[in-house]
């Protein structure tokens, strides 16, 4: 453990002495302190929060991802390439231990630039927070400055369903002629809309089972948070309709008519000891508009409920951040394990921007095809060995990058949800142990192989 | 008169440390050797080393000689783990060169300082004392008798990147035996040296020989590999052209030379005259002994030293206390010293033979005979004496031309 220790402690002080640390600080904190200097908010919390927290944490991100990115590169292609590694690697030290040491001494410089970023933007959110109004501080507190649980609706596995009501259909001559694929999801899709449009003058109940917080939330009020689509533009630009929330007999029952704008998300509160004795919270909404609108079963109606601290919380969020570093630190050092240092840079760069295109990818998986598809069907028309090996490798890649992407700590905090510390431990194991150990594995063994001295030296 | 008698091959290599190593202790062996390197398509490239045999044994001081480019640094390279034969075995105390613990037991000084350049003197050997899992006193204590010995005790609060081309070289050298190691790597140990830091690196092998360490030395500089190695191997084209200790290769076994006294000049005559006589009289040659540059350019600066200072890099220290062994709670049992102490054993002739060289100046002769001072002066040479001195003897030797004076 000494040699990784001293290796890791090597690459600190290279940040240090070539004032990479403090450039880097400096520019960060003042970036964070700036950026909310020149974009205004507009006096509420919620657009105090989207500047000094969302807009900050995301740069903080992202600089703090590519210097990672770029540094990581550099430390370990930069001493081959300088045969500053031909003299360790002839002492007892095992590749796999340079390689380690290089991650962990990146590691701790990400923990330490973090931290002090981290740090100023709470501070600097809690002394701007002093300047709203009392009502868009208790705004702040409630929605905010708060970890607050999320609930949505148990959706039950509709696949028996859709199987069933598929096999009815394909006895139809039409239906029959449909490919396959197609008609699935055309059932599917059928199947889901029950669950997710409220035609209009209907209603469209939710129950949400909080038993299990029952007693915490005694005396809290509750959020609903919401997100719908409609099939028809209203002249307005929104849509009204009747929310009513609690036991359908019950004295403490409560009932408004919203109008909200469509395709966004809304946050409303609810009063507090809206839970039936079973602890199951009920929630109307009765379509008053001549179009159907529609909630998506992932993100269209969600319950936020009070569970915790925002200190705690903030914390566990940045660490979810800090896994993303430590990924973006074994790109890096896996790129370097194989190519030189500029080269690295920029197939590790290519890497991060294939990772956003998830999109692109989704569709070659659904589609079946690289190729050009059938345009009736939106399919590939004869997939042949070239389609089956690419999209299982974009499969592949995709299930990889959804490991990773599978987390949004930076909307969870600025919308004052919980990052629980399963989902952090649940993030540090997708992240950093499987995606992060599979490029550790990856760069430790081309490292391991490669032959040092080829590099003649810069010296 | 005989007693006077000085053989000249004592004179030259009396600084070469003398080893009789057994065959079987093989601390590196080679065999069939070959290294190809290739391009991005696995295309034949360059050979650089092609089947190459030899073994260095314990305690050896072995020099790979040959001009650049002969594949004396793949070579080096390949037996340190940094690049793999492409066909061939090779092993270093019976492993694998890329067998992780037995790196512990090797000291290695690159051809170019590869060290980091943003670290200073003292954090550079802790950091790879820290790579031997020495203790933080260990670290300390064995950085402390580096520096010293390699004269950056004064610097070891600048940076590396800061250092001259011989200070880093010091440095290097330094970090090499921060783990007293059983094997010695050294790659152009001088390169980029001036002759005070050459002659410093050169008796600070011949120290570390005494105490039993096998040295590689790696060089393209004919003095270096002369002045301290056993054996050479001497590379072409990535061949070994010829290989054996230096006796076997530079000895002209059908000549002798006689070094005496000034005498006067009846005396010399009579010998001359039996020698012309035996030999032929275009066979014998009569000149004074010169001492090399080297012994030359020593001298003048010991003198300056007393009245000048320097700034930089001081001349080295005594060795260092670790790497002489007096660390250690129980001696370890030096062959050196056993050698050292050891009558040596009488060679007959106690001289060599020189190339050929023209015969006898009479007037050279006369000035000779005369006992005028001769040109340049008659100083000791720089090399000592037959008598094999003991460990402590060649350690104040190596103290005194390491600067103890200073």
């Amino acid at each position: 453990m000494r040699p990784v220790v001293a290796i890791a402690r090597l690459t600190l002080k290279a940040a240090f002495r070539f004032r990479l640390v403090p450039v880097l600080a400096l520019l960060l904190i003042g970036g964070v302190l700036l950026l909310p200097a020149v974009i205004k908010d507009d006096g509420t919390a919620r657009g105090l929060t989207q500047i000094v927290l969302t807009y900050t944490l995301g740069l903080i991100t992202a600089v703090l991802g590519l210097t990672t990115l770029w540094l990581a590169c550099g430390t370990l292609a930069g001493d081959i390439e300088d045969c500053q590694l031909q003299v360790v690697a002839v002492k007892p030290v095992a590749r796999w231990q340079i390689w380690l040491g290089k991650w962990l001494g990146i590691l701790i410089l990400d923990a330490l630039l973090l931290g002090l970023c981290a740090g100023t933007v709470f501070l600097q959110l809690q002394w701007r927070a002093r300047h709203l109004s009392p009502a868009q501080q208790e705004v702040l507190r409630n929605e905010i400055f708060v970890a607050r649980g999320s609930a949505r609706e148990v959706i039950p596995d509709l696949d028996p369903v859709i199987d069933e009501i598929l096999k009815k259909r394909r006895e139809e001559p039409d239906f029959a002629r449909l490919p396959r694929a197609d008609a699935r999801r055309m059932v599917a899709d059928q199947v889901r809309a029950q669950y997710q449009v409220v035609l209009p003058g209907y209603t469209r109940i939710w129950r949400i089972n909080l038993a299990e917080h029952a007693a915490a939330l005694r005396d809290r009020p509750l959020y609903l948070r919401i997100k719908f689509f409609a099939v028809d533009r209203a002249l307005t630009g929104t849509y009204e309709g009747l929310w009513e929330a609690g036991p359908p007999s019950a004295s403490q029952r409560v009932g408004q008519v919203f109008s909200h704008a469509a395709e966004t998300f809304h946050e409303f509160p609810l009063p507090p000891n809206l839970l039936d004795t079973e602890g199951v919270l009920t929630v109307e909404y009765t379509n008053q508009n001549p179009t159907a609108l529609f909630f998506p079963i992932e993100d269209g109606f969600e319950v936020l409920y009070h569970q915790g601290s925002f200190a705690t919380n903030y914390m566990r969020g940045v660490l979810v951040v800090f896994c993303w570093l430590a990924l973006l630190a074994a790109v890096g050092l896996a790129a370097a394990s194989f190519l030189s240092f500029p080269v690295a840079a920029f197939f590790a760069l290519g890497l991060l921007i294939l990772s956003f295109s998830t999109g692109t990818m989704k569709n070659i998986v659904e589609q079946g095809t690289i190729r050009e598809v059938d345009h009736d069907t939106g399919m590939v028309a004869e997939p042949n060995w070239f389609d089956h090996t690419s999209v299982g490798a974009f499969r592949a890649a995709l299930w990889t990058v959804n490991l990773v992407r599978d987390f949004s700590p930076i909307e969870a905090l600025s919308t004052g949800r919980t990052v629980s510390w399963t989902t952090l431990a649940r993030a540090f194991g997708q992240i950093v142990v499987l995606v992060g150990g599979l490029f550790a594995a990856f760069g430790v063994l081309v490292f391991t192989r490669r032959e040092l001295a080829t590099a003649q030296g810069k010296v | 008169m005989g007693s006077e008698i000085i053989s000249s091959i004592d004179a030259t290599t009396a600084g070469v440390a003398p080893v009789s190593p057994a065959p079987n202790n093989a601390v590196i062996a080679v065999r069939g050797l070959t290294k190809v390197f290739k391009d991005f398509w696995g295309r034949p490239k360059a050979r650089a080393v092609d089947r190459v045999d030899f073994e260095v044994r314990r305690g050896e001081v072995f020099g790979l000689l040959g001009p650049n480019g002969s594949g004396k640094s793949t070579t080096v390279k390949i037996l340190l783990g940094l690049l793999y034969p492409t066909q061939g075995h090779v092993e270093v105390f019976g492993h694998s060169p890329r067998h992780v613990a037995t790196k512990a037991r090797i000291g290695y000084l690159p051809e170019e300082s590869y060290l980091y350049r943003y670290l200073d003197s003292g954090e550079t050997l802790d950091f790879f004392g820290n790579l031997f899992h020495l203790s933080p006193r260990e670290r300390r204590q064995r950085s402390e008798q580096l520096l010293e010995m390699v004269g950056l005790s004064q610097v070891r609060r600048r940076t590396v990147g800061e250092f001259s081309k011989g200070m880093q070289r010091r440095i290097g050298l330094a970090q090499a035996l921060i783990n007293d190691p059983d094997l010695v790597v050294l790659d152009e140990p001088t390169a980029g040296l001036d002759p005070i830091g050459c002659r410093e690196v050169k008796d600070l092998i011949l120290a570390l020989a005494a105490r039993g360490k096998t040295v590689l030395l790696s060089s393209h500089l004919l003095a270096d590999v002369e002045d301290v190695c056993n054996r050479v191997v001497i590379y072409y084209g990535g061949r070994i052209q010829a290989m054996g200790t230096l006796k076997e290769l530079l000895a002209t076994p059908d000549a002798i030379r006689i070094t005496v006294p000034i005498l006067p000049r009846d005396i010399l005559e009579r010998v001359l005259e039996i020698l012309r006589r035996e030999a032929g009289p275009d066979r014998v040659r009569l000149d004074n002994p010169t001492q090399n540059l080297e012994s030359y350019f020593l001298g003048v600066v010991e003198r300056a030293k007393q009245s000048e200072a320097t700034s930089g890099a001081t001349s080295g220290h005594r060795v260092a206390a670790y790497l002489r062994g007096e660390d250690q709670a129980v001696p370890s049992v030096d062959r050196a010293l056993e050698r050292f102490a050891r009558p040596a054993e009488p060679e007959s002739p106690r001289v060599t033979t020189a190339p050929r060289e023209p015969a006898v100046d009479e007037s050279r002769l006369a000035a000779l005979s005369q006992g005028g001072p001769p040109s340049p002066p008659p100083t000791p040479p720089a090399t000592p004496a037959a008598a094999p001195p003991n460990l402590d003897q060649a350690d104040q030797r190596l103290t005194d031309l390491l600067g103890g004076k200073s």
